[in-house]
């Protein structure tokens, strides 16, 4: 009889005491929430401490970047993909070393080396991306690069990138319509001429 | 509000405007349509509660959004309305294999029960569909209705879980309904009336006049009471017939669409029902907390709904911290601690009437 009562004790305070807990934190919601809403806060990215200077450390796996205006097509970063994600193609440009208007193109990279190919096409399937850094050694111009870290200055870091449909992981680098835009504007010269 | 008082109301305001027999449809379909947006506004209110206060109790934001467009509005007050939405529009499966009438049925039957449960409620000194003078005997056995629509569903659906589910909602519900109606006994003895609208009369003047502070048995009866409605409502802590970890979703397994959102607001406007008939019984229904202060009708409408929400946000706040019961606790707490109690609470008041005369 005695533990009957005792139980009918303990339940009751026991409910209490849990109830008062969580009506605590039901009222201190304001400041206590541990979410954040994410795509509009993010937590802070800790600043990464491993001995040396941000720039000095060159490696960083984030996602490719190609600034197209200074690729020049030698595809050295394709041959050294090793899952071969990096696609190009190319096409002979009719003046080396010449700005096209028509289809954006500039002729001359930031190194001052004179361009004698239009990329046409630079696909990188970012899904097949094993991140391994690999194609952005041989490229003589620096132009392929990882978002962010030492990198900054270029282009801010990207590591965020996550797509409603796989296609959209296949990023397009060369500029739009230069494909069809090449091919037209030489089939109007060779109609001028 | 009877349906009576509308349709005289109606022929006074236009006399001979319609036919005698529309009229009376008329001033039937009224009190239904009224009924149906306050469920409905009830619903998106509770559902948006239920998801904020669950969220913050555990220390997260809920549904929030930063505008339109995808996000679920300011807030996420569109966020029960994205749900009830998205429930209409998926794919309404019915199982080969399943009795396809009683399944049809079911989630209808037990959404009638909830309903009609509502016409008895007063809401003010005339603001009550149907006063009854059985009141709140028929709420009771109104109520009871669930369990038959609950069995259906669980047998119909042709599942394993689903009949369990059901047979240990009927168990449970049988059961709890005993502990509640037993403490409702006492009300009862004291107002000496079924009539929901007597019941509050006797408690008029102010909250010392309240039933819950009647006397000492009182608030264990209230109590009692409570957790018994709670518990037929289905809810956690006592969720076991749709237990997710046993039985994947017990009774409504096998439902999907517009059918399992018919299960999903019948649970929610049955929380309505038993809070409603627990602030009646215990706490003074549409009477002020001041005796001849704010008891106007309007405001009367304001304290019942008031005191119904707050009943109802306990089972919310209780939902979110005490964890489900085994079954054989569920049967121990109902037949061996509620029914006794029950029972001492009538002699003790049965007593406390009969010395106070
Ligand atoms: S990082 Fe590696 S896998 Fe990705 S594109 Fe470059 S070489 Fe290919
Ligand atoms: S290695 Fe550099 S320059 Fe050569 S194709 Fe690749 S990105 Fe362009």
């Amino acid at each position: 009889m005695v533990k009957y009562f005792a139980d009918i004790y303990n339940s009751t305070t026991a409910i209490l005491s849990g109830m008062y807990l969580t009506i605590n934190h039901l009222f201190r919601a304001k400041k206590g929430i541990a979410t954040l809403q994410y795509p509009e806060e993010r937590w802070p990215r800790p600043e990464r401490t491993i001995g040396f200077e941000h720039g000095s450390y060159n490696v960083i796996r984030s996602r490719l970047h190609v600034d197209i205006d200074d690729c020049i097509g030698c595809l050295k970063c394709e041959r050294a993909c090793p899952v071969d994600c990096i696609k190009i193609e190319t096409e002979k440009s009719p003046n080396r070393g010449e700005d096209i208007k028509d289809i954006n193109h500039i002729g001359i990279t930031s190194n001052s080396t004179k361009k004698a190919l239009v990329v046409t096409r630079f696909d990188i399937d970012m899904s097949e991306c094993c991140y391994c850094n690999l194609c952005t050694y041989p490229c003589p111009e620096e132009c392929i690069f990882m978002t962010g870290g030492p990198n900054e200055s270029r282009h801010s870091i990207d590591y965020e990138f996550s797509e409603p449909e796989r296609t959209d992981l296949i990023y397009h680098f060369s500029k739009p319509g230069t494909k069809d835009g090449l091919q037209e504007m030489l089939n109007n010269r060779e109609a001028e001429a | 509000m009877t349906v009576d008082f509308i349709y005289n109301f109606l022929n006074d305001l236009l006399p001979g405007f319609l036919g005698n027999d529309l009229l009376l449809i008329l001033a039937m379909l009224l009190p239904f349509f009224a009924l149906f947006g306050f469920i409905t506004i009830y619903g998106f209110g509770v559902i948006y509660a239920e998801l904020k206060v669950s969220s913050f109790i555990q220390d997260k934001t809920g549904p929030m959004g930063q505008g339109y467009g995808f996000h679920a509005g300011k807030w996420g007050l569109l966020q029960p309305v994205a749900d009830g939405l998205h429930l209409f529009f998926k794919e309404d499966i019915i199982p080969a294999t399943a009795d396809r009438p009683l399944f049809i049925l079911a989630p209808f039957l037990i959404f009638i029960g909830m309903f009609v449960g509502i016409i008895a409620i007063p809401f003010g000194e005339a603001i009550i569909i149907s006063d009854m003078n059985i009141g709140i005997f028929y709420i009771l056995g109104i109520g009871s209705l669930a369990v038959i629509a609950l069995i259906l569903a669980g047998w119909s659906s042709n599942n394993k879980w689903a009949l369990y589910g059901g047979m240990r909602s009927a168990a449970q519900i049988i059961s709890y309904e005993i502990p509640a109606g037993l403490s409702l006994i006492v009300v009862i003895l004291l107002a000496s009336s079924l009539s929901m609208q007597e019941i509050i009369s006797y408690q008029s003047g102010g909250i010392f006049n309240w039933i819950i502070f009647d006397n000492p048995f009182m608030p264990i009866a209230f109590i009692i009471f409570f957790i018994s409605a709670l518990a037929e409502t289905n809810r956690t802590p006592f969720d076991l017939p749709e237990s997710e970890s046993e039985l994947v979703a017990g009774f409504v397994t096998e439902y999907s669409g517009a059918r399992y959102a018919f299960f999903f607001l019948s649970e929610y406007v049955n929380m309505f029902v038993i809070s409603a008939v627990a602030a009646t019984a215990f706490l003074g229904g549409w009477q002020s907390p001041f005796p001849n202060f704010l008891n106007t009708p309007a405001w009367s409408v304001f304290w019942m709904i008031s005191k119904a929400f707050f009943l109802v946000f306990v089972m919310i706040w209780v939902r979110w911290t005490v964890p489900r019961l085994r079954v054989d606790q569920l049967m121990h707490l109902c037949w061996k601690v509620f029914i006794p109690i029950g029972l001492f609470n009538i002699f003790g008041v049965s007593i406390w009437t009969v010395l106070r005369g």
